[in-house]
C-alpha cells in the first residue's frame, strides 16, 4: 500500500505516447470512413429484392458480428496473408479488421435507420415519380442519417476503444508506446495509470458528446413535428 | 485461391486442446458474469441514489468501466494494481477482477435502466397503497423491470464472451490462447485461426438465436 507514486519517471516519454495518440486516431479514422462507406453499401444489399443480394449481406453481417474483434484482428494479421499468398503491415491488417467489423454494425444501423421512415414517405416520392436510388439520396437518407447520427457516433466511440486490441499485432498506438515505455522505465503502475487516464478522458468526453447531440436532435425532431 | 492447400488435419488432431481452450473461455465469461451481475446489482441502487454522495462515486466507477478499452484495464490490472497492493495475481485473477468489474458497470446501468423504465405511475400507486421503497421494489416495479433487463442481460452476457478472447493477452488459457500457442509449434496460422473464428462464431451465432426466440416469447406473452 506504501507504493511512492513517480510520474517523474515517464516524464521524457511524453511524446512517445503523444505519436501513439495520433496512430490511434489514423487507426479509427481510417476504419470508421471505411467501415462507414462499407457499411452502406451492406445495408443497402439488404434491401434488395433478390435473395443473391440479401443473403450474403445478411451472412456478412453475422459473421463479423458474431465473432470476437480480437480474433478478426487476428485472422486478418496471420490467416489471411498466407490466403492471399501476400505480407500485410500490422496496420493494415488492424485497418482491415476494424473497418470489416464497423461495416458489419454500421450496416444494421443503416438498415434500422432506414425502415425507421415512414411509408409514406416512400409512396410520397414514388408519386413524384422518383425511383430507387433518387428517392433512396434525396428522400430517405437524408431523413435517416439524421436519426442515425447518435448510434453512429456511439459506433465511432466503440471504434476508438477497440484501436487498443491492435497492440497486440504491434501497432504503435497508444497503448503500445505505453508497452514499451513501461519495457524501459519499469514503471508499469503510472505507465498504464497514465494510458488509462488518456483513453478515459477521451472516451468520456465523447459519450457527453452524444448524449449531448442525441438531445439536441430529440429537441429539434420534436420541432418539426 | 493462389494455390493455397487448406489442411485442417492440424484442427482435428489438435481437437482436445482447442476443447480445453473453449472450456477456458466459458470459465472466465460463468465466473465474471456471477460477479458483475452481483456488483451490478449493488451499484445501480447506488446510481439511483437520492443521496449525492452515494450517487457520485456509482457514477465514476460506472463511467471508468464503460468508457476505458477492456484491454487497457486488463494490462492496468495484471501489471499495475497487483503491485500497487502488494500482492500477485495469476493471469485468472487479474482476468475475473478486470472482467468482473467491468461487467458489474454495465449490468449496473442494465438494471437501472430496467427499473426507471417501469412508468412512473405505477410508483405513485403504489406508494399511494401505502408501500414503503423496499416492498414497492419487490412486489410492483422489479416484477416488470425483470423482464425487459433479462433480454439485455443475455445480450451483454455475449459481449462478456467475446471479450474474454482479450485474456490470451496476459497468456490466459482461453480458445484463443490455445489457438496462439498451436499456430506457433505448427506454423498453420490459415487452418487454426479460421477454425477458431468459425467456433466463436458459432458459439455466439447459436447464443444470439437463442436471445432473439427468447424475445419473440417475451413479446408475444405481453401482448
Amino acid at each position: 500500500m506504501d507504493y511512492a507514486w513517480d510520474f517523474g519517471a515517464i516524464n521524457r516519454y511524453w511524446s512517445v505516447l503523444w505519436n501513439g495518440l495520433v496512430v490511434t486516431f489514423q487507426l479509427a479514422g481510417i476504419s470508421l470512413l471505411a467501415g462507414l462507406a462499407l457499411g452502406l453499401f451492406v445495408g443497402m444489399m439488404r434491401f434488395a429484392k433478390s435473395p443473391v443480394l440479401t443473403w450474403p449481406a445478411a451472412v456478412y453481417i453475422e459473421v463479423f458480428r458474431n465473432s470476437p474483434v480480437l480474433v478478426q484482428l487476428v485472422w486478418f494479421y496471420y490467416a489471411f496473408p498466407v490466403l492471399i499468398d501476400t505480407t500485410m503491415s500490422a496496420f493494415m491488417a488492424a485497418v482491415l479488421a476494424l473497418s470489416f467489423n464497423t461495416s458489419a454494425f454500421s450496416a444494421e444501423l443503416f438498415r434500422g435507420g432506414i425502415q425507421s421512415i415512414d411509408t409514406g414517405q416512400w409512396e410520397a416520392g414514388r408519386a413524384l415519380g422518383m425511383r430507387g436510388p433518387t428517392l433512396m439520396r434525396r428522400i430517405i437518407l437524408p431523413q435517416a442519417i439524421r436519426r442515425m447520427i447518435p448510434p453512429l457516433t456511439g459506433r465511432a466511440i466503440e471504434l476508438t476503444k477497440m484501436t487498443a486490441l491492435a497492440s497486440t499485432i504491434a501497432v504503435p498506438e497508444l497503448l503500445y508506446q505505453g508497452k514499451l515505455i513501461n519495457a524501459v522505465t519499469f514503471r508499469p503502475i503510472e505507465t498504464y495509470t497514465v494510458v488509462a487516464v488518456i483513453y478515459l478522458v477521451l472516451l468520456w468526453s465523447g459519450t457527453l458528446l452524444v448524449d449531448r447531440v442525441e438531445r439536441r436532435l430529440g429537441r429539434s425532431d420534436a420541432w418539426n413535428r | 485461391m493462389n494455390g493455397t492447400t487448406w489442411d485442417f488435419s492440424v484442427v482435428w488432431e489438435n481437437l482436445p486442446m482447442l476443447a480445453r481452450g473453449l472450456v477456458g473461455s466459458l470459465q472466465i465469461t460463468f465466473v465474471a458474469l456471477l460477479f458483475g451481475l452481483l456488483l451490478g446489482l449493488l451499484v445501480a441502487p447506488l446510481r439511483m441514489s437520492a443521496l449525492r454522495s452515494l450517487r457520485m462515486p456509482a457514477n465514476v466507477y460506472i463511467n471508468i468501466f464503460r468508457a476505458t478499452p477492456p484491454l487497457v484495464l486488463l494490462f492496468w490490472f495484471f501489471y499495475a494494481f497487483p503491485i500497487l497492493i502488494g500482492v500477485r495475481f495469476r493471469p485468472y485473477e487479474a482476468a475475473v477482477v478486470t472482467l468482473s468489474l467491468q461487467s458489474g458497470a454495465f449490468f449496473a446501468e442494465v438494471f437501472r435502466a430496467g427499473i426507471q423504465s417501469v412508468e412512473r405511475g405505477q410508483w405513485e400507486a403504489s406508494r399511494a397503497l401505502g408501500m414503503g421503497y423496499l416492498r414497492l421494489m419487490r412486489r410492483i416495479i422489479l416484477p416488470q423491470a425483470f423482464k425487459r433487463m433479462v433480454l439485455a442481460f443475455f445480450e451483454r452476457a455475449i459481449e462478456l464472451f467475446k471479450t474474454t478472447t482479450l485474456v490470451s493477452t496476459i497468456a490466459f488459457a482461453d480458445l484463443l490462447y490455445e489457438a496462439t500457442v498451436l499456430v506457433n509449434q505448427t506454423f498453420r496460422p490459415l487452418e487454426i485461426y479460421t477454425a477458431v473464428a468459425a467456433i466463436y462464431i458459432l458459439v455466439i451465432t447459436a447464443a444470439s438465436v437463442g436471445v432473439r426466440g427468447l424475445e419473440r416469447r417475451m413479446a408475444r406473452s405481453d401482448a
